[in-house]
């Protein structure tokens, strides 16, 4: 499996970006190891040079996004990609879908999980993120349980389940990025924020943008739907739905994957649109579709 | 401003073309353009067109003063290097201030120039074609459709991809007793009865793939309660989305168990509440096969079931069948269908068994029927007559196989009630012997292969033939002459006799009036023409009046002959239908006379013309014994009316019968029955013998 791009900029370009807000700075540990050798602009540049390394992926992505793009060109194109193809089917087949089994031939399987699921696919094949060796210990952990979350609650927010689905699958797609170039860094800095605020205030301090910012930066920049989007930039936007529901399912995969993790009351982070009450039912769901959903996305 | 850039070709590009261009630019109506310059940390927007002026509301100079994260105020943070990078052009969507201060939502796209110091900032705000405005479409079309079937009675279901489900409305979570929010996703499929899972997932997964379909499927509701539905998925397909589809769900609980109700009505015997005959044909068809073997009927009918019907009564009769039901039931084993045939008589149907098997199962019935009960208030000790068939090689059908256990069931009967009997190879072959002529016969009456011949009728004065008698021959095309002693009485068993009797009777008109057109004055002043017991109906004498009228003949031409046994068996509707013909003008004769037992008190009140001697009596005039035929001529004499004697077979016997006073005669020794040619011939010469 190829590594992510190596960056090799010879400067610490951080200075460039504006001074992260007072406030959150105030936030951060006096602990913090020195910032790397950090350029946001090759983190930036190096997402097009994934698309470079891994062309099938890339035309999927392309192709999903097309407006009159069919089941039949999308299954066309999967079929260049052994490995890809055999996940749709494998996901297509999944609890998730409903389908058990019944899913025999690609194109099929391209209608059943639907354009978006298949661009996010193809878009965690492009950025290696189905290499696990390459990423935080409990990315996929988080991701599935973030996914299922989403897409449980996004009716609640008047978002699609589909779409909420791949959103929180692609979420954390900025912390592999900041923790393949800062691994001991970003892992000292996750260490001492494990709450989602908290990271991301330190995020911003640490490299001048967090890491849904840098998540939604790479969708808009493939072409995923602004709507898919939107969610991932306006996370700390309290009156916006998708920041909501992405804020939301943050807080039930943590309380679902992470040791000692610190529980915020969702009917806040929702705007009231969760209550309490209701979450077991949530997290019961969410507990019991997420080691399939994993299987099927990396196995 | 200094300008310089290459065209495709790499050559550059004159000036005056340049200045076209940034005229266009300048002008353009459609496009936004804005110029940047980063100088350190500052960002500032160094030129506008007239369109970004007209679509921000800003003054050129004040956009000119604008720092652009004012313009731009989501790119906080140092988020503006995002949107402006030096080595490629990026385009976002995000809200662009407006001079009001309003936000409004555009994509913009920054090109970079060669130098890394300015950008190109080109503003579209977001129209109708922006897929933000195409996802708010379809999410109000989906709102609708949610809003539409919300409050449908009809129980509706709407997945967003595969099978998960979107939406439910109210008469599906009604219908399964759930809370929706338990059935979106793939909640619903816990509904789905284990064993109709599979088939309700084949038809969505066929509908998902294109097309519709339904089926049908049971859901079990939270109560544990079931109901079956049928389910009609549609198709959905979102370009962009994926597929999807729209159930329609209709509960025909009620609707089946009518039908159920109505389809055991009509498969089940309401008094016994056994399976009727057409379940019992439908049975044996599933299970007959021709190469196979191991099926096996037993066919009963209960002896003496009449006396009981008549002496207790019906609902005695009823009682009876009901329990002769009961005891069959608990004794024969589970899987064997026991089955109501008509009337007194039942089938049990066994699988995989052999002669032994079934013949030690028809004992055991035997026995079972055989235990006494009480019928209002009288002992009774039920019997059956049983037939029993096992399946050979030579049943090719489930008919016959039923049709042979009937056959050996009759066979038992003959033999003495409440007797068993296993067919054998000769009944079988006797009876579809049988068959095979009663076919033979139909097709002959069909094709008229049926010929009469005519035997002349003498008159006693003077020795002249006065009349014929029409007899019905048949010539089988391989088995030769069929006796009518045969096949009058396989008409009358086979509901053909009507047949032949039209046949008959309009082949003797049709005769006597060839025979009128040869013969003139000489012809057969009438024909005789005999009537099945069957026949006497109230169809009779309209046949007659028919055929009369079809072949324009005076009704005195015709003699209608009923054997004394037809009007016994219904002495009233008898008299009535004799009334008739004798009003239409026909004659009418008693055939056989003397061997019916009928009442002469009511002879005297029937309106026939003559009576026939019949032949046996007349055979006793050569054994010395004239007793029957002196007092039946007496008889007629006495009640005016004429004679005929049958049989004739010497001389001596025609000079008795006319000393004893017989008017007519007929036999053998006078005249042999002939076809229409011949009897022509024979006419005629006669009649020119006695000039």
């Amino acid at each position: 499996m190829t590594a992510l791009p190596q960056f090799n900029l010879p400067q610490f370009d951080l200075p460039l970006l504006d001074q992260p807000h007072t406030a959150r700075r105030a936030d951060m540990p006096t602990t913090l190891a020195a910032a790397p050798v950090f350029d946001i602009e090759a983190v930036l540049a190096s997402i097009d040079s994934m698309a470079a390394q891994k062309p099938v992926a890339a035309q999927i992505v392309s192709v999903a996004n097309a407006d009159g793009a069919s089941a039949k060109e999308l299954s066309a194109v999967l079929a260049s990609d052994v490995t890809l193809a055999g996940r749709v089917l494998k996901l297509s087949n999944s609890a998730y879908f409903g389908m058990r089994g019944r899913v025999t031939s690609l194109q099929f399987a391209v209608t059943v999980v639907g354009f978006t699921t298949v661009r996010t696919m193809a878009t965690v094949a492009l950025t290696d993120l189905d290499d696990e060796s390459q990423l935080p210990e409990d990315f996929w952990d988080v991701s599935t349980h973030l996914a299922l979350a989403a897409a449980a609650l996004a009716p609640r927010f008047g978002e699609r389940p589909q779409d909420a689905l791949c959103i929180g699958l692609l979420a954390q797609l900025g912390v592999a990025l900041l923790h393949h170039n800062d691994p001991e860094g970003y892992a000292e800095l996750s260490a001492a924020q494990p709450g989602a605020a908290g990271r991301r205030a330190a995020e911003v301090q640490r490299y001048g943008i967090h890491a849904l910012r840098l998540t939604s930066v790479a969708l808009e920049q493939w072409g995923f739907p602004h709507t898919m989007v939107l969610p991932l930039r306006e996370v700390d936007d309290l009156g916006s739905p998708g920041g909501g529901l992405l804020r939301t399912a943050f807080e039930l995969a943590g309380r679902l994957c992470l040791d000692g993790h610190e529980k915020v009351p969702v009917p806040v982070l929702s705007g009231g649109r969760l209550a309490e009450r209701d979450v077991t039912t949530v997290l019961e769901s969410v507990r019991a579709q997420a080691d399939e959903l994993r299987r099927a996305l990396l196995g | 401003m200094t300008v310089r850039a290459n065209a495709p070709t790499g050559q550059p590009v004159p000036p005056d073309v340049m200045a076209a261009v940034f005229h266009t630019a300048i002008l353009s109506d459609r496009m936004a353009l804005l110029v940047v310059e980063v100088v350190g940390r500052r960002r500032t927007v160094v030129w506008t067109n007239d369109k970004a002026v007209e679509l921000l509301g800003y003054a050129p100079e004040d956009l000119s003063a604008l720092p652009l994260e004012q313009l731009l105020p989501s790119l906080g943070g140092g988020e503006l290097r995002l949107l402006l990078r030096r080595e490629r052009a990026v385009q976002m969507t995000l809200p662009v201030r407006s001079a009001s201060g309003a936000p409004l939502e555009c994509i913009v796209r920054a090109n970079p120039d060669q130098t890394g110091r300015l950008w190109t900032l080109r503003v579209f705000t977001v129209d109708a074609g922006d897929q933000r405005v195409s996802r708010a479409t379809a999410d109000a079309h989906e709102r609708r459709f949610a809003t539409l079937t919300e409050r449908s009675p009809i129980p509706t279901l709407l997945s967003e991809q595969g099978m998960r489900l979107a939406h439910v409305n109210d008469a599906f979570c009604a219908l399964v007793g759930q809370q929706a929010e338990h059935l979106l996703g793939t909640g619903w499929l816990t509904s789905m009865h284990p064993d109709d899972l599979d088939a309700v997932l084949e038809q969505a997964a066929t509908v998902l793939d294109g097309g519709e379909g339904e089926v049908q499927a049971r859901l079990v509701r939270a109560d544990g309660t079931v109901r079956t539905t049928v389910i009609r998925f549609a198709h959905l397909f979102t370009p962009g989305v994926g597929a999807g589809f729209v159930g329609t769900i209709e509960d025909i609980t009620e609707r089946l168990a009518f039908e159920t109700r109505l389809a055991h009505q009509a498969h089940h015997d309401p008094l016994t509440g056994l399976p009727n005959r057409t379940l019992l044909a439908e049975h044996v068809t599933e299970r007959f096969d021709p190469a196979g073997s191991g099926l096996a009927c037993i066919f009963l009918d209960l002896d003496n079931f009449k006396v009981v019907n008549d002496s207790l009564g019906h609902a005695a009769g009823d009682d009876l069948l009901v329990e002769v039901a009961t005891r069959l039931r608990s004794t024969v084993r589970p899987h064997d269908l026991v089955a109501r045939f008509g009337g007194d008589e039942f089938v049990v149907v066994c699988e995989d068994v052999d002669e032994a098997d079934v013949v030690a199962l028809a004992e055991r019935i035997g026995e079972a029927l055989r235990r006494p009960l009480r019928i209002r208030g009288v002992d009774h000790r039920p019997q059956a007559s049983i037939g029993v068939t096992v399946q050979t090689g030579e049943h090719v059908s489930a008919e016959e196989l039923i049709r042979d256990c009937d056959i050996a069931m009759y066979q038992a009967k003959a033999g003495g009630r409440g007797r068993i009997t296993v067919l054998d190879h000769l009944a079988r072959a006797q009876a579809r012997d049988k068959l095979r002529l009663v076919a033979d016969l139909r097709a002959a009456i069909e094709a008229r292969d049926i010929t009469l011949l005519y035997q002349p009728i003498f008159s006693t004065q003077d020795g002249t033939p006065v009349a014929v008698e029409s007899l019905a021959r048949w010539e089988h095309p391989e088995r030769g002459a069929i006796s009518p002693s045969t096949f009058v009485p396989l008409a009358e068993e086979n509901g053909l006799v009507s047949a032949l009797g039209l046949l008959v009777l309009d082949e003797t008109c049709r005769q006597l009036v060839e025979w009128d057109r040869v013969l003139g004055e000489d012809a057969p002043a009438r024909a005789n023409v005999n009537v099945s017991a069957l026949q006497l109906d109230g169809n009779l004498c309209g046949h007659v009046e028919s055929a009369l009228q079809r072949h324009g003949l005076a009704p005195r031409r015709l003699s209608v002959e009923i054997t004394e046994s037809a009007l016994v068996k219904d002495p009233a509707s008898a008299r009535a239908v004799l009334l008739q013909l004798r009003d239409l003008g026909v004659e009418l004769a008693i055939d056989d006379f003397g061997t019916g037992y009928s009442s002469l008190a009511y002879l005297r009140h029937l309106p026939v013309t003559s009576l026939k001697v019949d032949r046996s009596f007349v055979a006793e005039l050569a054994d010395g014994h004239p007793e029957i035929t002196t007092a039946v001529i007496a008889l007629a004499r006495s009640l005016n009316l004429h004679t005929v004697a049958e049989g004739v077979e010497t001389a001596e016997q025609a000079a008795e019968l006319t000393r004893l006073g017989a008017t007519y005669l007929q036999g053998f020794s006078l005249a042999e029955p002939m076809g229409g040619d011949v009897l022509a011939a024979w006419f005629a010469g006669r009649r020119s013998a006695l000039r």
